[in-house]
């Protein structure tokens, strides 16, 4: 689990431990049912208060993303297909807006950013990229 | 949260010195397990409210209740639950370092050996040399040493990284995070300088001119100013833009820059789809909300 905060940032520390922890979730980089390490060990890894931790655990388990099991600790709950398909799809859509809103200050037409995205896709799908070296 | 009952408790504390209000009305609730940053320009009262609190000075009209206890009546008891590292940090001159941990060391029963000879080694302190041949950076060390190895359930640090180096600095943070991770343990640190603390607190408590302007969350802080950039999609920007609460404003023809208070990102966001343009909400930095809160 390696996660980065930035001080400077006016993001809180909570806010922005919840941001990487929900992505490396949704990655698949925190499988289902793996032990987050505890509040204690992650706030001396980051140097920041352990309330801070506290509060970020507790805000994901609330978004259901986590699960306290009793005197053992949190893990990375076990989610509906749905609620991680639509996690997923609003993450994903708050990246794609803003390349959408650049294309049209910048006059490219729909066509042309699909054909761009289409082809950053492809570019970096690994099945793809094994099929073509086939 | 709040359900603790406070250790520390002001209530309407007034104090002049000759003509100058050093404390003005101050009401102050300190609640266990925090790391409590108390922020102001130099002369705005942190120091004068600190030593409140530990019955150094002692207000002219109203309260300030320490442990339960009056502050001006604290006796041996609740004192070694405190510690304090001051200003000035007066030590006793001639002794060597080595003499003056283990002199005071005595008049404690909870000294803590081993973090005391940690802290030493961390700290690369010379135990041998006198107290009064030390550079104001290792007296600044020693001071804390002093302060932190009675293990105090209170610890009270004014303006403690002032004359530390960088890097010590950034260690004596990690130490203070390592203090806290006891239990119920509580620090207050004042600093004028909000960079130096802002790593550490969970709550903040901003003061100016004998006041307190502000004291809440540092998270709840942070989320209480909004930065919203607005950019038209093609052509200029409506002349109205319907937002409340903005404190500045920037704008061009295509473009806005608006610093809003107190209004939560969500409603902002409700507020930004009613315009036709690309809005991006973000927090803003630390010493933006600061300039605002104290001008």
């Amino acid at each position: 689990m390696l996660l980065e905060i930035d001080h400077h940032s006016g993001l809180p520390i909570y806010r922005q431990v919840i941001d990487q922890l929900r992505q490396q979730i949704m990655a698949g980089r925190l499988s289902e049912g793996e032990q987050l390490i505890s509040v204690r060990e992650l706030a001396a890894q980051l140097r920041v208060n352990p309330m801070t931790i506290s509060k970020a655990y507790a805000l994901l388990e609330v978004e259901g993303l986590l699960e306290r099991r009793r005197g053992i600790g949190l893990f990375v709950a076990r989610l509906r297909r749905d609620q991680k398909t639509r996690t997923k799809a609003k993450l994903l859509e708050d990246i794609l807006r803003k390349a959408a809103v650049t294309a049209i200050q910048f006059g490219i037409p729909e066509e042309k950013t699909q054909e761009m995205l289409t082809k950053l896709y492809s570019k970096y799908d690994s099945q793809t990229r094994s099929q073509s070296n086939e | 949260m709040n359900s603790e009952k406070p250790i520390v408790q002001m209530r309407k504390v007034c104090k002049r010195f000759k003509k100058t209000t050093a404390l003005d009305q101050v009401d102050l609730e300190i609640y266990p397990g925090r790391i409590i940053g108390l922020l102001g320009a130099n002369g705005a009262g942190k120091s004068t409210l600190l030593r409140h609190i530990i019955g150094l000075y002692l207000a002219d009209t109203g309260e300030c209740v320490t442990f339960g206890c009056e502050a001006g009546k604290l006796g041996p008891k609740e004192l070694a639950r405190i510690g304090y590292v001051h200003q000035q940090g007066e030590l006793l001159e001639w002794m060597t370092v080595r003499q003056l941990v283990r002199y005071v060391s005595t008049y404690y029963e909870n000294w803590n050996r081993e973090l005391e000879e940690k802290y030493i080694a961390d700290f690369e302190i010379s135990t041998k040399a006198r107290v009064g041949s030390l550079s104001p950076g290792q007296r600044q060390r020693l001071a804390i040493l002093v302060a932190i190895g009675l293990e105090p359930e209170l610890l009270i640090l004014d303006e403690p990284a002032a004359a530390l180096d960088p890097v010590a600095r950034a260690r004596f943070l990690d130490l203070l995070l390592q203090i806290i991770q006891a239990e119920n343990r509580t620090i207050i640190i004042s600093s004028h300088i909000l960079s130096d603390v802002e790593k550490v607190i969970d709550h903040a408590v901003i003061m100016k001119e004998g006041r307190i302007l502000l004291d809440c969350g540092f998270d709840e802080l942070r989320e209480r100013f909004s930065q919203v950039r607005i950019s038209a999609l093609t052509g200029e920007l409506p002349a109205e833009l319907p937002f409340e609460n903005v404190v500045y404003c920037k704008r061009s023809d295509g473009q806005a820059i608006l610093t809003v208070r107190d209004c939560p990102q969500e409603k902002l966001q409700e507020q930004a789809k009613r315009l036709d343009c690309w809005v991006e909400i973000e927090t803003l930095p630390l010493e933006e909300i600061y300039k605002i809160v104290v001008s």
